[in-house]
């Protein structure tokens, strides 16, 4: 798998654009796992864990955070030509993060809120999952990543085979689990049925819904959910909230997050 | 156990009674015979089925309630151990576990691929249901009814002892009465417990439910307390209402893979696959390899998977089961029919799992009934008694209003009528007397609320007298008399109506019925043909019933003036729009003799069985009761074996001249 007539050890590079970097720190904090991940791969750029600067090209560019700001757009073009396998990972490079919900809403103003000098601060008015920009061929969800998936995804590099990520709903593994389903028995809100696995129903199994950071799955019915959502009592307002999270611009979600704009008023 | 051997009847049939107190002795008991229990318990807000330590861990005084999409747990007035029904958890997930590893691979060394022995310590199930004992025979069949079979399913399920519990309360998600399954305990358990207010009737199933059951603090029940264990299961199933009608669901499933509710359910469907997981009787699977890093060692796990699942039916290609609703098609259709093809059983043993933790709330039995309904049982209708059945006798009516239909053509509506008139049946006549007039039949024309409609072509004296008549007048009425149009025996067909000329008088009735039945027909159609236009009754009615959804009308006249729009020629000429397949035509027919012959004619050469066509004769009638002899044709009277005939009982005096 390595890149021919350079090192046997595939080289590896992580870099960030608009995150809190914690799917870096998922990296890290394989801890088990980390030695035998470096003795199989050269990882040559990981700002999180070391000063070490090594230019391209990478056989794997991990990709952590959204497209936020102007200087972003060139930087991620850049990282691609330098990449033969691009993997986004976490829900800013997958679906434009947190971050992304300034879509809906008044950048500047957002701006001048938070920042004394806004006119200091150069940034997007659009948050942008990597894809916007360029061909991505893998991502990772969540928020944070999975280290199952992480592994898993690196295991198949070195094996050669395709990375054996399901997309199924969160409930999969929370019936496998044998968690007793929150919204049938105690009616609470979770993101379950329209949320990608990964994190092995993490939120359902401490009594709390999920919020949906693995992003909308490949059939995600958002827009049956949201009604059912509604019809079951709750102000448009919450179930906004519900799909207006980590993942809230990827698709089906943003639809629903617009059309529910639109019913705010 | 899988396969009980024979027990002596005397030890089957003995029942025992154990006191409330005593239930930790049974679980000492199981527990002493070397066996872990898995029974329910409270976790979460719900009875899930977990290891059981103790009598202390069976969830005492607590009750469910249950609907689509919503399970509660409640605090119940007694302290019953099992006084609820079936909850999250099923028992497949201790016979059939959610993620099990099938085998081992090493590349390095020694290659190979290998097997684990499934190791099951022995284990007893408490509180298997009616429906779960039921649930677990059919998983049987699926994994070792077969060529092939499930060694692990095998030993976990040998390792088991079924201790049943009758169900005495139901939730508003059951339906195991529907699906035969219960809700008393028929067999497959080795010991079967039934809760009554002082404890439980015990009674062992198998020589080691026996041996268990010997072991207990135990007395004979009384007949009360015997009685009160039938009567509480009793209970159960009258709570859960009468049986949904499940025959031939099977067949009536695959009889409807286009109805357009597969699509209506999958846009409710949010596929996250909890039906199928809570199924007792779901078994999908798919196996995830998961190796070190670099592939040298790997493990195959199986997990349970779901049909809903976008990758479920995928190839390279794409998805064979690309729409939501394709897959809510296959699960249903497997649950209901396919499974009988390929298993000899219901996928489906009403346990209601599938509705409750449905969380947009869908009710299979609902899309049952409107995706295959049953053929609605066919009443029908017997003729009410007629009043003033005898020839001089009448009933008096008042004359509420008169319209003109045509130049010589007028409708009549009666009021102050003897029930017994308005009870009538489309195709009914009835015999109108004024003073000094002989008295004609007419047929009802059309059914009201507090009246009926009688439309009369001034033809002889008394009918151009009562086509004269004035609101209020007062005349003689004898009836309902005669045959009505069978309507029931086109039920599930293509309803067809044909009428000549004033024909459509005694169709009238007939074609406001079909139109209020309509969803139990395939399709209603009239065909409607006069002479001119001008010689069309019914005109608002035609006009309504054209802009009806329910109903398609076409109309023709013989001959009309440039004013005419509509199509001219005979009614037979109508018949070229029929596309449908006329082996599934019940046709009705009314109008001159001519013009019956040539439809009865045009509509069996378009292949409508002569036995599903019924046609109304007109003869001469004096008493309208088959006693005066005047409306003979053939064998019958047409006054009393008549007027509505089914084609093959005239035989062949239907199209013959001077009968």
């Amino acid at each position: 798998m390595a890149t021919p007539g350079r090192t046997a050890r595939p080289r590896v590079a992580v870099a960030k654009f608009a995150s809190c970097d914690g799917c870096q720190l998922t990296i890290l904090d394989l801890e088990d796992q980390l030695l035998e991940i470096v003795s199989r791969f050269d990882i040559v750029e990981f700002p999180e864990a070391t000063s070490r600067r090594s230019p391209g090209p990478y056989d794997i560019v991990f990709v952590e955070g959204s497209v936020s700001a102007p200087e972003h757009i060139d930087a991620v073009k850049e990282l691609r030509k330098q990449a033969r396998i691009l993997v986004t990972i976490g829900a800013c490079a997958t679906a434009g993060g947190i971050q992304a919900l300034r879509n809906w809403a008044d950048h500047d103003a957002f701006r001048a809120a938070v920042y004394e000098h806004p006119e200091w601060i150069e940034s997007l008015a659009m948050a942008t999952p990597i894809a916007e920009h360029v061909k991505v061929d893998a991502e990772l969800r969540g928020c944070p990543i999975d280290p199952g998936q992480l592994t898993e995804l690196l295991t198949s590099v070195l094996v050669g085979r395709r990375p054996q990520i399901r997309d199924e709903a969160v409930c999969r593994e929370c019936k496998r689990k044998g968690i007793v389903c929150i919204v049938v028995a105690k009616g609470e809100a979770c993101m379950g049925p329209v949320t990608t696995s990964g994190c092995n129903a993490l939120c359902p199994t401490y009594g709390r819904g999920c919020y949906g950071c693995f992003g909308p799955r490949a059939n995600a019915n958002a827009r049956s959910w949201s009604a059912g959502l509604l019809k079951s009592g709750r102000p448009p307002e919450e179930v906004w909230r519900l799909f207006a999270g980590f993942t809230g611009y990827a698709e089906p979600f943003r639809a629903v997050i617009t059309e529910l704009g639109k019913t705010k008023g | 156990m899988i396969a009980s051997p024979a027990l002596s009847q005397a030890a089957a049939a003995r029942q025992w009674f154990l006191a409330r107190e005593d239930l930790g002795a049974l679980v000492e008991a199981i527990r002493d015979s070397g066996r872990r229990i898995i029974g329910p318990t409270v976790r979460e807000g719900a009875i899930v089925y977990d290891e059981i330590h103790s009598a202390a861990d069976l969830p005492a005084g607590w009750r469910d309630e249950q609907s689509a999409g919503r399970y509660r747990l409640e605090h119940a007035t007694d302290q019953r151990v099992f006084g609820y029904t079936v909850g999250p958890t099923s028992w497949k997930r201790f016979t059939f576990p959610p993620n099990l590893t099938i085998a081992s691979a090493r590349r390095a060394n020694a290659f190979g691929f290998e097997q684990p022995a499934p190791d099951v310590p022995p284990v007893a199930f408490l509180g298997v249901r009616a429906c779960e004992i039921a649930a677990l025979a059919i998983q049987d069949r699926v994994f070792l009814g077969g060529q092939f079979t499930d060694e692990d399913f095998r030993v976990r399920r040998s390792a088991a002892l079924i201790v049943a519990v009758q169900c005495t309360t139901s939730s508003s998600t059951c339906f195991c009465t529907s699906m035969g399954t219960g809700p008393e305990v028929r067999g497959g358990h080795d010991i079967v417990l039934t809760e009554i207010d002082e404890g439980f009737v015990i009674q062992a199933g198998s020589p080691d439910g026996a041996a268990i059951v010997a072991k207990l603090p135990k007395r004979p029940p009384s007949h009360a307390e015997a009685g009160a264990a039938i009567d509480h299961v009793e209970a159960a199933r009258v709570q859960m209402g009468e049986p949904l009608p499940m025959t031939g669901i099977g067949e009536r499933l695959k009889l409807q893979l286009d109805h357009p509710r597969w699509a209506q359910v999958a846009e409710r469907c949010v596929e996250c696959g909890n039906c199928t997981m809570a199924c007792p009787t779901c078994f999908c699977t798919s196996f995830i390899e998961r190796s070190d890093l670099d592939g040298k060692s790997s493990t195959t796990e199986r997990q349970w998977d779901s049909c809903f699942d976008v990758a479920f039916a995928t190839v390279a290609g794409g998805d064979f089961r690309a729409r939501p609703r394709d897959r809510y098609r296959q699960w249903l259709t497997h649950k209901f029919s396919t499974w009988w093809d390929q298993f000899d059983s219901s996928g489906c043993v009403g346990c209601g799992r599938c509705i409750t933790w449905c969380p947009v709330r869908i009710d299979v039995r609902e899309e049952l009934a409107a995706i295959a309904p049953p053929i609605a049982p066919v009443i029908r209708p017997v003729a009410v008694e007629p009043v003033a059945a005898s020839p001089g006798a009448y009933s008096i009516a008042r004359l509420a209003s008169v319209r003109a239909e045509t130049e010589d053509t007028t409708t009549l509506t009666l009021t102050d009528l003897d029930p017994a008139f308005l009870s009538g049946r489309p195709g009914q006549f009835v015999m109108v007397a004024l003073p000094a007039f002989p008295a004609v039949p007419i047929s009802i024309s059309r059914f009201r609320a507090n009246a009926i409609d009688l439309t009369i072509r001034a033809v002889g004296p008394t009918s151009t007298a009562l086509g004269n008549l004035h609101p209020g007048a007062k005349v003689g009425l004898r009836g309902p008399l005669g045959t009505f149009w069978p309507m029931e025996e086109a039920y599930g067909r293509h309803a067809v109506v044909v009428a000549g000329g004033v024909g459509l008088s005694p169709l009238h009735g007939l074609v406001d019925a079909l139109a209020a039945n309509c969803d139990r027909f395939e399709s209603v159609s009239l065909f409607y043909g006069s002479r001119t236009p001008q010689d069309q009754l019914f005109r608002e009615d035609l006009a309504a019933w054209t802009a009806c959804k329910a109903l398609d009308v076409a109309v023709t006249v013989d001959r009309a003036g440039p004013e005419w729009k509509g199509r001219v020629g005979v009614v037979t000429t109508l018949f070229d729009m029929i596309s449908w397949d006329c082996s599934k035509v019940t046709a009705f027919v009314v109008g001159p003799e001519r013009m019956m012959q040539a439809s009865v004619q045009g509509l069996i050469s378009k292949g409508v069985p002569a036995d599903r066509i019924y046609v109304s004769m007109e003869r001469h009638m004096e008493c309208g009761i088959g006693l005066c002899g005047h409306c003979q044709m053939g064998g019958r009277f047409v006054c009393k074996d008549g007027p509505v005939f089914r084609l093959n009982d005239l035989g062949d005096t239907f199209n013959r001249e001077g009968i």
